[in-house]
């Protein structure tokens, strides 16, 4: 018996989707081998042949690598960063994104055009004259030097902004006006209570992101003690040397909060994603 | 209440020139409705009183105050949004207390009017539930009580019932003809149908294109109209329109019937040549001789009270006549039709009505 | 007149006033100040003699600026497409499930790109440890000879290519996903009743309908990967770094580790203009092909 031939028969179809899945789990396979590595003594890790599960289970290593090296200072720097460019990017950007839809002032198209425009310029190229900025600014090793630069990544998130405004049905606006609401307060009491949900997304997103950038931090830090945990773990190798289950311990420490956020907010992590590949170009 | 006076009002978008020297009045406690179809400017104009669009050229009084630079929250009119536009993320008495609290009144007071409204409109017990929660029925009882706890000197309804659907906007027309004779308000009531137009309107502006059709009271408008958009937009089934000729008998004014028959025209004046002439369904009469128009019944609409006859005249075009409920007429059979003379409409080319029907009331 | 103007725009002026100053200082200034700094010749930190554009003429006797646009451009070729490519396939696979598994199959494939470049780094270098990697294990299972991956030049670049490829697949799935969902399933039937087979309905009906997100996706990939340079210059310690080098890598070596500011701002200003030429050509190209992205 042949299905036909647009519906593949049913056995071909579990075949799919049991191949789907295995792919996946393939896929998350370097990490969960990561952690398996990290939980497994020193000398067990370094052995000619392959085992797939610890014969001796042990957190020695992290326990290690949280008070033998420097990762608390560095969770701190990375905390106090993430905490502060997702709040200026989200704060502001939101005041300019809702300006930019619903308010009319002169020159609001060329200022929606250079957000536009900044989208092509290649942040990367910035890193010499930002050095150079920070450092003239005796900003550098600070948490100040350190989040500046990496509030780069405004575009997106106003017009993720300005579009969600843009959504908005002008009804409301009219209605407030109607009501005797001042410009503020329809910005405060009618607008802004609207856009909780995914200012909560955008906030995840950029919080995961700075949490995760290194090229910045890597630059700006020129002191151990004032390295985020990305920086942290890859440049210090006094603290772990060629101890391999080590650094691996190291490498899951800097990646658990990000990965705990993301689990708790796939959603609204998914829906930020999507918003702001849908107004990209 | 007050009343509402526009004065020479003209508005352009760019170079285009929306609205020209209009003049109207809206009378004291007067429910006055803007009827026409999208684009006849109707919405325009009510956004004009309410300060949403601009008023380019002339004036706005409202209870003697000039209103056209003032922004809208202070010309004391409420507006009923077609969408009611009630804040999500407040309750009902929240979107109630919004405006209120903004002009700054005390708590109290506030309270004093939510609760007031929310009687007049028996939705006391609905106060806590947010909009999300409510049905499109309650959702505007909300729209209106947000409307009335302004106290406002008028209210301004943008095409409040056509998100309803048939059978609540029969029941809701009949809720907002209570409540005006309640509260004996100033309404200016924009709408498309024109059925809610017939039932709630104190006077109609009929509007097309962006310029005033005719202004009158519903009967008015029906039995009288002034253009032949008004007689064929007010009416349902719509009004017949069969060309006819115009000719002199000895002194007298008249036309040429379908049939041949010159029907005399008293109160005619100036028609010459070839004219429209309009004639409702109700009032075309079926008789066994002496016809106006004799033709063919096509399609059959039995409607339980009454019968449409669709009927393709013989020397005309297809018409629709009313008949009794229990007609019995089939398809194919012949039928002699005879007009009502007093409720002819006679229209020229230039679309304006050269008679006025004697019908009077 | 002006105070008047100030005082109807006072509003929207106090709301994009934050934005327009931290963006003057970090985005307007320094930009400006890198095409000053490239005419110079200036270290990292102090000040230079003007030079004219005797810092680009030297860039066209410039090896290394050379290998840094190949390795630049080997990388991008190797990862762009084959990226999008992979991510569509999976996209494909991942749309046929719903509810929960989809939910979980979603998250499986999407938690790498949650990881930071450090770890994303410290996992794969352990795996393609040359004593001790699992990944060597399973070459010798394939026959094949044991490579030490990051130190040859042949086959760094593939090897980081493959390695972003699945640890950003996750981004670009998520855009095809939602793509593939706005295509509405009625369509779907209706190609079955008009009996068209698997890969013609892909052919006609999926891949047209999907172009404007594929051309998205693209697009996006391609500007990233031009500016490539965390897993590059990772992966390139205790490796061949001045043979592998990008081009964010090479501003970075010539102004960080050489101390020439003024001539690494050239190249900086080098990659700009081909990042904002690449991108305006390929939006036109993509238009061209039939469907521009949504603006």
């Amino acid at each position: 018996m042949k299905g036909s031939r647009f519906h593949i028969s049913r056995v071909g179809a579990w075949l799919i989707t049991s191949l789907t899945v295995l792919i996946a789990l393939a896929w998350v396979f370097p990490l969960c081998w990561g952690v398996i590595s990290s939980l497994k003594p020193e000398d067990e890790v370094v052995r000619p042949y392959i085992e797939l599960w610890p014969q001796t289970l042990t957190f020695d290593h992290y326990y290690t690598a949280l008070t033998n090296s420097l990762i608390g200072l560095w969770y701190i720097n990375s905390l106090v960063t993430a905490v502060g460019v997702t709040s200026i990017t989200i704060f502001s950007s939101m005041l300019c994104g809702y300006a930019i839809s619903q308010l009319n002032f002169p020159g609001r198209r060329y200022l929606y055009m250079l957000i536009l425009a900044c989208f092509m310029v290649p942040t990367q190229t910035l890193i010499i004259n930002h050095f150079i900025l920070m450092a003239n600014m005796h900003l550098l090793n600070t948490w100040l030097g350190m989040i500046l630069p990496q509030l780069v990544y405004y575009p997106v998130v106003i017009i993720v902004y300005k579009q969600f405004f843009d959504g908005v049905p002008k009804e409301f606006r009219e209605a407030a006006l109607m009501d005797n609401a001042s410009e503020w307060r329809i910005f405060y009491r009618v607008y802004m209570p609207m856009n909780w949900g995914i200012t909560t997304a955008l906030a995840i997103v950029v919080f995961i992101w700075t949490w995760n950038n290194f090229l910045w931090p890597f630059l700006a830090a020129t002191q151990n003690e004032t390295m985020t945990v990305p920086v942290g773990i890859t440049q210090v190798y006094n603290a772990f040397g060629v101890y391999i289950a080590r650094r691996l311990a190291a490498a899951v420490l800097a990646a658990l909060p990000v990965v705990l956020l993301y689990l708790f907010f796939q959603r609204q992590v998914t829906q930020a994603i999507t918003l702001s590949a849908g107004i990209k170009g | 209440m007050s009343d509402i006076k526009l004065s020479n009002v003209s508005k352009t978008f760019g170079t285009v020139s929306v609205i020209d020297d209009l003049t109207l009045t809206v009378h004291s406690g007067e429910f006055l409705v803007l009827l026409g179809p999208s684009g006849s400017g109707k919405t325009t104009i009510l956004r004009m009183i309410a300060g949403l669009e601009t008023i380019d050229k002339g004036t706005l009084e409202i209870g003697g105050h000039r209103c056209e630079s003032l922004p809208p929250g202070q010309r004391q009119v409420a507006m009923v949004f077609q969408n009611y536009a009630l804040y999500p993320h407040m309750s009902v008495s929240g979107n109630m207390a919004f405006g209120l609290e903004n002009i700054g009144l005390g708590k109290a007071e506030i309270a004093a009017r939510i609760a007031a409204a929310a009687k007049l409109l028996e939705m006391t017990s609905l106060l806590e539930r947010y909009p999300a929660q409510l049905s499109g029925g309650q959702r505007q009882r909300v729209a209106i009580g947000r409307a009335i706890v302004k106290q406002p000197k008028a209210f301004l309804f943008d095409e409040p019932l056509s998100n309803l659907d048939a059978a609540l906007r029969v029941r809701t027309r009949v809720e907002l003809a209570q409540l005006h004779q309640r509260l004996k308000s100033t309404v200016v009531y924009v709408t498309h149908d024109q059925t809610e137009a017939m039932t709630l309107a104190d006077r109609v502006v009929v509007l097309n294109n962006r310029h005033v059709e005719q202004i009158g009271t519903p009967m008015e408008i029906y039995h009288r109209p002034a253009t032949r958009f008004v007689a064929g937009f007010v009416g349902s089934p719509a009004m017949n329109f069969i060309q006819v000729k115009t000719k002199l008998n000895g002194k007298k004014i008249g036309i040429v019937a379908p049939s041949g028959k010159w029907i005399a025209l008293p109160g005619a004046s100036n028609i010459k040549g070839d004219v429209e002439l309009g004639i409702r369904p109700e009032s075309i009469n079926i008789v066994d001789r002496d016809a106006d128009a004799t033709g063919q019944v096509k399609i059959i609409e039995r409607l339980g009270e009454r019968t449409l006859l669709h009927v393709q005249l013989d020397k005309g075009p297809l018409i629709i006549v009313q008949d009794s409920g229990l007609s019995k007429l089939n398809i194919n059979s012949p039928v002699k039709l005879k007009f009502n003379v007093s409720q002819i409409s006679l229209f020229g080319p230039d679309g304006k009505s050269s008679l006025r029907s004697a019908a009077s009331k | 007149m002006i105070s008047k103007a100030f005082k109807s725009y006072w509003f929207p002026l106090v709301l994009i006033v934050p934005f327009l100053a931290i963006y003057g200082l970090i985005f307007i200034y320094p930009t400006i100040s890198m095409f000053v700094l490239s005419f110079t010749d200036a270290p990292l930190i102090g000040s230079g003699n003007f030079v004219g554009l005797s810092n680009y003429a030297r860039l066209f006797h410039d090896p290394r600026l050379l290998v840094a646009l190949w390795n630049t451009a080997y990388f991008v070729i190797l990862s762009v497409i084959p990226g999008a490519a992979v991510a569509l396939l999976i996209a494909l696979a991942v749309q046929r499930l719903s509810g929960r598994l989809q939910a979980a199959v979603m998250a499986l494939f999407f938690l790498p790109f949650i990881v930071p470049v450090s770890v994303v780094y410290l996992i794969w270098d352990w795996i393609l440890n040359y004593q001790f990697g699992i990944g060597m294990h399973w070459l010798d299972a394939l026959g094949i000879p044991r490579v030490p991956v990051f130190k040859t030049v042949t086959w760094f670049m593939p090897a980081v290519a493959i390695i972003t490829i699945w640890w950003t697949c996750g981004f670009s799935l998520l855009v095809f996903l939602a793509g593939l969902r706005a295509i509405p399933a009625e369509i779907y039937e209706a190609a079955a009743l008009d009996n068209a087979s698997r890969w013609t309905t892909f052919r006609r009906i999926t891949w047209p309908l999907l172009w404007p997100v594929t051309a998205l996706v693209l697009t996006i990939q391609l500007i990233l990967q031009l500016k490539i340079f965390d897993q590059v210059y990772l992966f390139s310690t205790g490796g061949r770094p001045n043979d592998t080098v990008v081009m964010v890598q090479y501003i970075f070596q010539m102004a960080f580790q050489d101390d020439h500011g003024g001539r690494a701002a050239a190249v900086a200003v080098t990659l700009f203009l081909i990042v904002i030429v690449v991108t305006l050509v390929e939006f036109q190209l993509l238009r061209l092909a039939g469907g521009a992205p949504k603006k």
